[in-house]
Protein backbone atom coordinates (compact mmCIF):
# COMPACT_ATOMS: atom_id res chain seq x y z
CA UNK A 1 0.00 0.00 0.00
CA UNK A 2 2.91 2.40 1.29
CA UNK A 3 4.73 1.96 -1.94
CA UNK A 4 1.76 2.62 -4.28
CA UNK A 5 1.00 5.80 -2.23
CA UNK A 6 4.30 7.02 -2.27
CA UNK A 7 5.25 6.34 -6.02
CA UNK A 8 6.94 9.27 -7.29
CA UNK A 9 7.77 9.80 -11.22
CA UNK A 10 8.19 12.13 -13.68
CA UNK A 11 6.23 15.15 -12.06
CA UNK A 12 5.45 17.32 -14.68
CA UNK A 13 4.80 20.65 -12.86
CA UNK A 14 7.24 20.34 -10.21
CA UNK A 15 4.61 20.31 -7.33
CA UNK A 16 5.02 18.57 -4.16
CA UNK A 17 7.22 15.66 -5.42
CA UNK A 18 7.18 12.59 -3.45
CA UNK A 19 4.69 14.28 -0.90
CA UNK A 20 1.39 12.25 -0.38
CA UNK A 21 -1.60 15.28 -0.96
CA UNK A 22 -4.90 15.30 1.08
CA UNK A 23 -7.35 13.75 -1.36
CA UNK A 24 -10.81 15.44 -0.46
CA UNK A 25 -12.06 16.88 2.95
CA UNK A 26 -13.50 13.53 3.73
CA UNK A 27 -11.41 10.30 4.08
CA UNK A 28 -12.29 7.53 1.63
CA UNK A 29 -11.70 3.97 1.64
CA UNK A 30 -10.98 1.33 -0.55
CA UNK A 31 -11.62 -2.10 -0.43
CA UNK A 32 -11.99 -1.20 3.54
CA UNK A 33 -7.97 0.17 3.64
CA UNK A 34 -8.07 4.24 4.10
CA UNK A 35 -6.39 6.26 1.16
CA UNK A 36 -4.80 8.80 2.66
CA UNK A 37 -3.43 10.85 -0.40
CA UNK A 38 -2.07 10.29 -3.89
CA UNK A 39 0.74 11.73 -5.38
CA UNK A 40 0.78 14.23 -8.22
CA UNK A 41 1.88 13.91 -11.00
CA UNK A 42 2.32 10.94 -13.60
CA UNK A 43 3.57 7.32 -12.72
CA UNK A 44 6.79 6.31 -13.87
CA UNK A 45 7.44 4.83 -17.10
CA UNK A 46 6.97 1.46 -16.44
CA UNK A 47 3.62 1.45 -14.40
CA UNK A 48 2.07 3.81 -17.03
CA UNK A 49 -1.47 2.76 -18.07
CA UNK A 50 -0.80 2.51 -21.47
CA UNK A 51 -3.95 2.08 -23.91
CA UNK A 52 -4.51 -0.72 -25.82
CA UNK A 53 -7.21 -1.92 -28.15
CA UNK A 54 -7.70 -4.94 -26.78
CA UNK A 55 -8.44 -3.78 -23.14
CA UNK A 56 -12.33 -4.16 -21.67
CA UNK A 57 -13.99 -1.19 -20.83
CA UNK A 58 -17.39 -1.12 -19.57
CA UNK A 59 -20.32 -1.43 -21.54
CA UNK A 60 -22.32 0.73 -19.20
CA UNK A 61 -21.41 3.62 -20.08
CA UNK A 62 -19.02 3.33 -23.09
CA UNK A 63 -21.44 1.12 -25.20
CA UNK A 64 -24.56 1.51 -24.02
CA UNK A 65 -24.30 5.33 -24.40
CA UNK A 66 -23.28 4.74 -28.47
CA UNK A 67 -25.43 2.18 -28.63
CA UNK A 68 -28.50 4.79 -27.49
CA UNK A 69 -26.62 7.43 -30.10
CA UNK A 70 -27.25 5.04 -32.98
CA UNK A 71 -30.96 4.18 -31.98
CA UNK A 72 -32.02 7.68 -31.66
CA UNK A 73 -30.08 8.62 -35.22
CA UNK A 74 -31.60 5.41 -36.71
CA UNK A 75 -35.29 6.69 -35.35
CA UNK A 76 -34.70 9.78 -36.91
CA UNK A 77 -33.93 8.41 -40.11
CA UNK A 78 -37.13 6.37 -40.08
CA UNK A 79 -39.36 9.37 -38.84
CA UNK A 80 -37.19 12.09 -41.27
CA UNK A 81 -38.24 9.67 -44.31
CA UNK A 82 -41.89 8.66 -42.76
CA UNK A 83 -42.66 12.31 -42.57
CA UNK A 84 -41.63 12.85 -46.37
CA UNK A 85 -42.59 10.04 -48.74
CA UNK A 86 -45.76 7.91 -48.36
CA UNK A 87 -45.71 4.40 -48.50
CA UNK A 88 -47.28 3.34 -52.01
CA UNK A 89 -51.00 2.36 -52.34
CA UNK A 90 -51.76 1.12 -55.80
CA UNK A 91 -55.50 0.49 -56.78
CA UNK A 92 -57.13 -2.29 -55.12
CA UNK A 93 -56.04 -5.92 -56.00
CA UNK A 94 -57.55 -7.77 -59.16
CA UNK A 95 -56.72 -11.09 -60.58
CA UNK A 96 -58.33 -10.32 -63.88
CA UNK A 97 -55.56 -7.41 -64.34
CA UNK A 98 -51.93 -8.41 -64.76
CA UNK A 99 -49.35 -5.47 -64.67
CA UNK A 100 -46.59 -5.30 -66.84
CA UNK A 101 -43.66 -5.58 -66.10
CA UNK A 102 -44.79 -8.03 -63.14
CA UNK A 103 -42.11 -7.31 -60.30
CA UNK A 104 -41.32 -9.07 -57.20
CA UNK A 105 -40.23 -6.87 -54.02
CA UNK A 106 -36.97 -5.89 -54.29
CA UNK A 107 -34.97 -7.96 -52.33
CA UNK A 108 -36.07 -10.47 -54.78
CA UNK A 109 -35.90 -8.95 -58.00
CA UNK A 110 -32.47 -10.32 -58.60
CA UNK A 111 -33.47 -13.93 -58.44
CA UNK A 112 -36.23 -12.83 -60.94
CA UNK A 113 -33.72 -11.16 -63.02
CA UNK A 114 -31.74 -14.94 -63.07
CA UNK A 115 -34.67 -16.12 -63.72
CA UNK A 116 -34.89 -14.19 -66.91
CA UNK A 117 -31.56 -14.93 -68.04
CA UNK A 118 -31.62 -18.41 -67.02
CA UNK A 119 -33.35 -21.94 -66.76
CA UNK A 120 -35.47 -21.97 -63.88
CA UNK A 121 -33.71 -25.15 -62.70
CA UNK A 122 -30.38 -22.79 -62.46
CA UNK A 123 -31.63 -19.87 -61.62
CA UNK A 124 -34.51 -20.95 -59.13
CA UNK A 125 -32.83 -23.88 -57.04
CA UNK A 126 -28.95 -24.10 -57.70
CA UNK A 127 -28.34 -20.40 -57.47
CA UNK A 128 -30.30 -19.91 -54.44
CA UNK A 129 -29.43 -22.71 -52.62
CA UNK A 130 -26.13 -22.73 -52.99
CA UNK A 131 -26.14 -18.85 -51.89
CA UNK A 132 -27.95 -20.08 -48.64
CA UNK A 133 -25.84 -23.09 -48.27
CA UNK A 134 -22.42 -21.30 -49.33
CA UNK A 135 -23.70 -18.31 -46.46
CA UNK A 136 -23.98 -21.27 -43.90
CA UNK A 137 -20.57 -22.72 -44.59
CA UNK A 138 -18.35 -19.98 -45.09
CA UNK A 139 -16.91 -20.42 -41.41
CA UNK A 140 -16.42 -24.22 -41.71
CA UNK A 141 -14.54 -23.45 -44.89
CA UNK A 142 -12.73 -20.71 -44.02
CA UNK A 143 -11.05 -21.92 -40.83
CA UNK A 144 -7.62 -19.34 -41.35
CA UNK A 145 -6.90 -17.49 -37.93
CA UNK A 146 -6.44 -14.47 -40.30
CA UNK A 147 -8.89 -11.32 -39.93
CA UNK A 148 -7.09 -8.76 -41.78
CA UNK A 149 -8.38 -8.31 -45.09
CA UNK A 150 -4.99 -8.62 -47.30
CA UNK A 151 -4.18 -11.92 -45.34
CA UNK A 152 -7.52 -13.50 -46.26
CA UNK A 153 -7.59 -12.64 -50.11
CA UNK A 154 -9.40 -15.96 -51.79
CA UNK A 155 -12.39 -15.28 -48.89
CA UNK A 156 -12.63 -11.71 -49.66
CA UNK A 157 -12.80 -11.54 -53.35
CA UNK A 158 -15.35 -14.39 -53.67
CA UNK A 159 -17.51 -12.97 -51.41
CA UNK A 160 -16.98 -9.36 -52.53
CA UNK A 161 -17.48 -10.44 -56.38
CA UNK A 162 -20.96 -12.41 -55.54
CA UNK A 163 -22.46 -9.22 -53.53
CA UNK A 164 -21.24 -6.77 -56.06
CA UNK A 165 -22.97 -9.20 -59.17
CA UNK A 166 -25.87 -9.47 -56.85
CA UNK A 167 -26.50 -5.89 -56.08
CA UNK A 168 -26.15 -5.30 -59.92
CA UNK A 169 -28.80 -7.85 -60.60
CA UNK A 170 -31.19 -6.48 -58.52
CA UNK A 171 -30.40 -2.76 -59.68
CA UNK A 172 -31.22 -4.18 -62.99
CA UNK A 173 -34.21 -6.35 -62.45
CA UNK A 174 -35.69 -2.88 -60.00
CA UNK A 175 -34.72 0.03 -62.96
CA UNK A 176 -33.94 -1.16 -65.61
CA UNK A 177 -36.25 -2.98 -66.64
CA UNK A 178 -39.69 -2.68 -68.25
CA UNK A 179 -42.38 -4.02 -69.74
CA UNK A 180 -42.53 -7.65 -70.71
CA UNK A 181 -39.30 -7.62 -68.58
CA UNK A 182 -37.48 -5.77 -71.63
CA UNK A 183 -34.74 -3.12 -70.91
CA UNK A 184 -35.54 0.44 -70.04
CA UNK A 185 -33.61 3.32 -68.74
CA UNK A 186 -34.35 4.24 -65.82
CA UNK A 187 -34.49 8.07 -66.63
CA UNK A 188 -36.60 7.17 -69.17
CA UNK A 189 -39.09 5.22 -67.45
CA UNK A 190 -39.36 3.92 -64.36
CA UNK A 191 -40.71 1.12 -63.27
CA UNK A 192 -39.11 0.54 -59.90
CA UNK A 193 -41.96 0.23 -56.85
CA UNK A 194 -40.67 -0.19 -53.27
CA UNK B 1 -3.69 -4.62 -4.96
CA UNK B 2 -6.83 -3.24 -5.42
CA UNK B 3 -5.75 0.46 -4.85
CA UNK B 4 -3.84 0.14 -8.09
CA UNK B 5 -6.33 -1.05 -9.91
CA UNK B 6 -8.61 1.39 -9.39
CA UNK B 7 -5.80 4.08 -9.64
CA UNK B 8 -5.68 2.39 -13.57
CA UNK B 9 -8.67 1.93 -13.97
CA UNK B 10 -9.08 5.91 -13.41
CA UNK B 11 -7.31 6.41 -16.84
CA UNK B 12 -10.52 5.33 -19.05
CA UNK B 13 -13.47 6.23 -16.33
CA UNK B 14 -12.54 9.81 -14.64
CA UNK B 15 -15.83 10.04 -12.65
CA UNK B 16 -14.94 7.14 -10.60
CA UNK B 17 -13.37 10.10 -8.05
CA UNK B 18 -16.28 11.46 -6.31
CA UNK B 19 -13.71 13.94 -5.17
CA UNK B 20 -12.57 14.96 -8.32
CA UNK B 21 -15.26 17.04 -9.32
CA UNK B 22 -17.64 19.68 -7.65
CA UNK B 23 -20.82 18.50 -9.42
CA UNK B 24 -20.48 14.82 -8.54
CA UNK B 25 -19.44 16.40 -4.98
CA UNK B 26 -22.70 17.46 -5.04
CA UNK B 27 -24.62 14.70 -6.38
CA UNK B 28 -22.81 12.59 -3.81
CA UNK B 29 -24.13 15.33 -0.74
CA UNK B 30 -27.83 14.75 -2.17
CA UNK B 31 -27.13 10.89 -2.12
CA UNK B 32 -26.58 11.30 1.63
CA UNK B 33 -29.14 13.19 2.17
CA UNK B 34 -32.27 11.20 3.84
CA UNK B 35 -34.35 11.83 0.71
CA UNK B 36 -31.42 10.48 -1.49
CA UNK B 37 -31.03 7.95 -0.12
CA UNK B 38 -34.96 6.91 -0.13
CA UNK B 39 -34.38 7.64 -3.82
CA UNK B 40 -31.42 5.54 -4.46
CA UNK B 41 -31.41 1.84 -3.01
CA UNK B 42 -27.90 0.92 -3.08
CA UNK B 43 -25.12 2.79 -2.36
CA UNK B 44 -23.29 4.65 -5.35
CA UNK B 45 -20.90 2.20 -7.61
CA UNK B 46 -17.58 3.25 -7.52
CA UNK B 47 -14.80 0.94 -7.72
CA UNK B 48 -15.33 -1.37 -11.37
CA UNK B 49 -16.06 -4.36 -8.90
CA UNK B 50 -19.12 -2.40 -7.69
CA UNK B 51 -19.83 -1.27 -11.07
CA UNK B 52 -19.87 -4.66 -13.00
CA UNK B 53 -22.34 -5.85 -9.62
CA UNK B 54 -24.72 -3.55 -10.30
CA UNK B 55 -24.51 -4.42 -14.09
CA UNK B 56 -24.20 -7.69 -13.57
CA UNK B 57 -27.52 -7.74 -11.34
CA UNK B 58 -29.83 -5.63 -13.57
CA UNK B 59 -32.33 -7.27 -15.48
CA UNK B 60 -32.34 -4.79 -18.69
CA UNK B 61 -28.84 -4.68 -18.84
CA UNK B 62 -28.77 -8.92 -19.13
CA UNK B 63 -28.48 -9.09 -22.39
CA UNK B 64 -25.32 -6.97 -22.56
CA UNK B 65 -22.15 -8.32 -21.76
CA UNK B 66 -20.36 -6.18 -18.41
CA UNK B 67 -17.18 -5.47 -20.37
CA UNK B 68 -15.99 -5.38 -24.03
CA UNK B 69 -13.28 -4.60 -25.87
CA UNK B 70 -12.54 -1.27 -26.48
CA UNK B 71 -11.99 -1.64 -29.89
CA UNK B 72 -14.94 -2.77 -30.46
CA UNK B 73 -16.65 0.15 -29.27
CA UNK B 74 -15.71 2.10 -32.54
CA UNK B 75 -18.41 2.92 -35.18
CA UNK B 76 -15.45 1.48 -37.64
CA UNK B 77 -15.69 -1.90 -35.97
CA UNK B 78 -19.45 -2.86 -36.34
CA UNK B 79 -20.93 0.39 -38.22
CA UNK B 80 -22.89 -0.39 -35.47
CA UNK B 81 -25.45 -2.05 -37.82
CA UNK B 82 -26.00 -4.63 -35.32
CA UNK B 83 -28.22 -2.18 -32.97
CA UNK B 84 -29.15 -0.38 -36.07
CA UNK B 85 -31.17 -3.78 -37.19
CA UNK B 86 -32.88 -4.19 -33.28
CA UNK B 87 -34.09 -0.68 -33.15
CA UNK B 88 -35.35 -1.29 -36.80
CA UNK B 89 -36.98 -4.80 -35.03
CA UNK B 90 -38.51 -2.39 -32.42
CA UNK B 91 -40.09 0.44 -34.56
CA UNK B 92 -41.83 -2.27 -36.66
CA UNK B 93 -43.17 -4.08 -33.84
CA UNK B 94 -44.41 -1.03 -32.46
CA UNK B 95 -45.93 0.80 -35.64
CA UNK B 96 -47.24 -3.59 -36.67
CA UNK B 97 -48.85 -3.42 -33.45
CA UNK B 98 -50.69 -0.30 -33.90
CA UNK B 99 -51.46 -1.29 -37.32
CA UNK B 100 -52.73 -4.22 -36.72
CA UNK B 101 -55.92 -2.21 -34.57
CA UNK B 102 -57.36 -1.40 -37.49
CA UNK B 103 -56.61 -4.18 -39.55
CA UNK B 104 -58.66 -7.30 -41.11
CA UNK B 105 -56.82 -9.93 -43.22
CA UNK B 106 -59.75 -10.41 -45.82
CA UNK B 107 -59.96 -9.67 -49.35
CA UNK B 108 -63.09 -7.71 -48.33
CA UNK B 109 -61.60 -5.58 -45.42
CA UNK B 110 -58.08 -5.03 -46.08
CA UNK B 111 -57.64 -2.81 -48.84
CA UNK B 112 -60.47 -0.54 -47.59
CA UNK B 113 -58.87 -0.43 -44.25
CA UNK B 114 -55.47 0.18 -45.31
CA UNK B 115 -57.68 3.35 -47.07
CA UNK B 116 -59.30 4.31 -43.71
CA UNK B 117 -55.99 4.13 -41.75
CA UNK B 118 -54.42 6.29 -44.08
CA UNK B 119 -57.31 9.06 -43.87
CA UNK B 120 -58.65 8.84 -40.73
CA UNK B 121 -56.85 6.82 -37.96
CA UNK B 122 -54.79 9.34 -36.39
CA UNK B 123 -51.36 9.17 -37.11
CA UNK B 124 -52.41 6.26 -39.74
CA UNK B 125 -50.38 7.14 -42.58
CA UNK B 126 -47.74 7.91 -40.53
CA UNK B 127 -47.15 5.07 -38.74
CA UNK B 128 -48.03 3.07 -42.22
CA UNK B 129 -44.92 5.39 -43.50
CA UNK B 130 -43.02 4.04 -40.49
CA UNK B 131 -43.88 0.65 -40.91
CA UNK B 132 -43.14 0.55 -44.54
CA UNK B 133 -39.71 2.17 -44.52
CA UNK B 134 -38.51 0.37 -41.16
CA UNK B 135 -39.09 -2.74 -43.22
CA UNK B 136 -37.17 -1.87 -46.07
CA UNK B 137 -34.13 -0.41 -44.10
CA UNK B 138 -34.01 -3.48 -41.96
CA UNK B 139 -33.88 -5.87 -45.08
CA UNK B 140 -30.93 -3.06 -46.14
CA UNK B 141 -29.45 -2.93 -42.62
CA UNK B 142 -29.61 -6.91 -41.82
CA UNK B 143 -27.48 -7.43 -44.98
CA UNK B 144 -25.12 -4.77 -44.24
CA UNK B 145 -24.79 -6.42 -41.04
CA UNK B 146 -23.69 -9.74 -42.72
CA UNK B 147 -21.02 -8.07 -45.28
CA UNK B 148 -19.50 -5.96 -42.16
CA UNK B 149 -19.12 -9.11 -40.09
CA UNK B 150 -17.45 -11.01 -43.02
CA UNK B 151 -15.40 -8.18 -44.11
CA UNK B 152 -14.10 -8.05 -39.97
CA UNK B 153 -13.94 -11.67 -39.93
CA UNK B 154 -15.94 -11.87 -37.30
CA UNK B 155 -17.48 -15.11 -37.89
CA UNK B 156 -14.16 -17.32 -37.14
CA UNK B 157 -13.75 -19.47 -34.16
CA UNK B 158 -15.53 -19.11 -31.48
CA UNK B 159 -18.38 -17.76 -33.73
CA UNK B 160 -19.22 -20.14 -36.16
CA UNK B 161 -22.41 -20.96 -34.91
CA UNK B 162 -23.33 -17.47 -34.31
CA UNK B 163 -23.22 -16.58 -38.03
CA UNK B 164 -25.15 -19.76 -38.81
CA UNK B 165 -28.19 -17.88 -36.95
CA UNK B 166 -27.39 -14.68 -38.31
CA UNK B 167 -27.41 -16.30 -41.69
CA UNK B 168 -31.03 -17.82 -40.79
CA UNK B 169 -32.25 -14.08 -39.12
CA UNK B 170 -31.35 -12.70 -42.57
CA UNK B 171 -33.53 -15.93 -44.25
CA UNK B 172 -36.20 -14.97 -41.33
CA UNK B 173 -36.21 -11.47 -42.00
CA UNK B 174 -36.59 -11.62 -45.81
CA UNK B 175 -39.87 -13.69 -45.02
CA UNK B 176 -41.05 -11.29 -42.22
CA UNK B 177 -40.90 -8.57 -45.40
CA UNK B 178 -42.54 -10.89 -48.31
CA UNK B 179 -45.46 -12.11 -45.88
CA UNK B 180 -46.11 -8.10 -44.93
CA UNK B 181 -46.12 -7.29 -48.17
CA UNK B 182 -49.19 -8.56 -49.80
CA UNK B 183 -50.81 -7.33 -46.58
CA UNK B 184 -52.00 -4.34 -47.82
CA UNK B 185 -54.09 -6.10 -51.04
CA UNK B 186 -53.46 -3.54 -53.50
CA UNK B 187 -51.74 -4.46 -57.68
CA UNK B 188 -48.66 -4.17 -56.09
CA UNK B 189 -48.81 -6.47 -53.60
CA UNK B 190 -50.19 -9.03 -54.74
CA UNK B 191 -48.63 -9.45 -58.03
CA UNK B 192 -45.35 -8.96 -56.04
CA UNK B 193 -46.37 -12.14 -54.17
CA UNK B 194 -47.68 -13.80 -57.03
CA UNK B 195 -44.51 -13.59 -59.09
CA UNK B 196 -42.17 -14.25 -55.27
CA UNK B 197 -44.22 -17.45 -54.65
CA UNK B 198 -43.88 -18.33 -58.60
CA UNK B 199 -40.14 -18.79 -58.08
CA UNK B 200 -40.71 -21.27 -55.28
CA UNK B 201 -42.55 -23.39 -57.63
CA UNK B 202 -39.28 -24.19 -59.68
CA UNK B 203 -38.02 -26.31 -56.98
CA UNK B 204 -38.60 -29.76 -58.33
CA UNK B 205 -40.91 -32.49 -56.08
CA UNK B 206 -41.47 -30.24 -52.90
CA UNK B 207 -41.94 -26.81 -54.98
CA UNK B 208 -45.39 -27.14 -56.13
CA UNK B 209 -46.66 -28.46 -52.96
CA UNK B 210 -44.75 -25.83 -50.86
CA UNK B 211 -46.45 -22.92 -52.85
CA UNK B 212 -49.84 -24.67 -52.78
CA UNK B 213 -49.26 -25.08 -48.79
CA UNK B 214 -48.21 -21.05 -49.12
CA UNK B 215 -50.68 -20.04 -50.87
CA UNK B 216 -53.95 -22.18 -49.97
CA UNK B 217 -54.61 -22.97 -53.28
CA UNK B 218 -53.05 -23.00 -56.91
CA UNK B 219 -53.83 -18.90 -56.66
CA UNK B 220 -53.11 -15.78 -54.31
CA UNK B 221 -56.74 -15.34 -53.26
CA UNK B 222 -58.50 -14.69 -49.73
CA UNK B 223 -56.47 -18.04 -47.75
CA UNK B 224 -53.32 -16.81 -48.69
CA UNK B 225 -53.88 -13.49 -47.19
CA UNK B 226 -54.58 -15.07 -44.32
CA UNK B 227 -51.95 -17.25 -43.95
CA UNK B 228 -49.51 -14.45 -45.15
CA UNK B 229 -50.98 -12.02 -41.78
CA UNK B 230 -50.85 -15.16 -39.35
CA UNK B 231 -46.90 -15.63 -40.21
CA UNK B 232 -46.72 -12.27 -40.53
CA UNK B 233 -47.71 -10.88 -36.88
CA UNK B 234 -47.40 -14.37 -34.76
CA UNK B 235 -45.02 -16.97 -36.56
CA UNK B 236 -42.38 -15.63 -38.27
CA UNK B 237 -41.81 -12.68 -35.01
CA UNK B 238 -42.70 -15.79 -32.61
CA UNK B 239 -39.62 -17.59 -34.04
CA UNK B 240 -37.55 -14.61 -34.74
CA UNK B 241 -37.62 -13.35 -31.75
CA UNK B 242 -36.29 -16.80 -30.12
CA UNK B 243 -33.89 -17.22 -32.89
CA UNK B 244 -32.61 -13.39 -32.30
CA UNK B 245 -32.26 -14.40 -28.54
CA UNK B 246 -29.74 -17.32 -29.36
CA UNK B 247 -28.20 -14.21 -31.31
CA UNK B 248 -27.62 -12.06 -28.34
CA UNK B 249 -27.08 -14.36 -26.02
CA UNK B 250 -24.17 -15.74 -28.30
CA UNK B 251 -23.13 -12.94 -28.73
CA UNK B 252 -22.92 -11.86 -25.25
CA UNK B 253 -21.31 -15.00 -24.40
CA UNK B 254 -18.11 -15.03 -26.82
CA UNK B 255 -17.91 -11.04 -26.05
CA UNK B 256 -15.03 -11.85 -24.33
CA UNK B 257 -13.35 -14.33 -25.86
CA UNK B 258 -10.26 -13.53 -27.73
CA UNK B 259 -10.50 -14.42 -31.85
CA UNK B 260 -6.97 -15.06 -31.31
CA UNK B 261 -6.04 -13.82 -34.57
CA UNK B 262 -2.83 -14.39 -36.02
CA UNK B 263 -2.34 -11.23 -37.71
CA UNK B 264 -3.92 -8.78 -35.09
CA UNK B 265 -6.85 -7.18 -36.37
CA UNK B 266 -7.47 -4.11 -38.66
Amino acid sequence: MSDTVQRTGGDAAGESNGVPVELSARPRSVDGKRVLGVVPGKPAAGERKVIDRDDTVMVWPHLLVRHGVAAMATLLVVMVISVLFDAPLQSIANPQVTPNPEKAPWYFVALQELLSLFHPTVAGILVPGAIVIGLVALPYIDRSRFVQLRHRKVAVVTFTTFMVIWIILTLIGFMFRGPNWGWVWPWEEWHGVL
Amino acid sequence: MSITEHDEERTEDRADDPAGDPIDRVYERVRETPVGRSIFRSPRRITPRDRAAGHWSNFLLHIYPVKIRRKELHFRYSWYLGVISMVLLGSLVASGVYLMFFYVPSPANAYTNIQTIQNEVPFGQYVRNVHRWSAHLMVLAVAAHMARVFYRGAYKAPREFNWVIGVMLLVLTLLMSFTGYLLPWDQLAFWAVTVGTEMASYVPIIGEPVKEMLLGGPTVDSSTLLRFYVLHVAVLPSVMVMVLMIHLWRWRKDAMFDQQAEDGDE
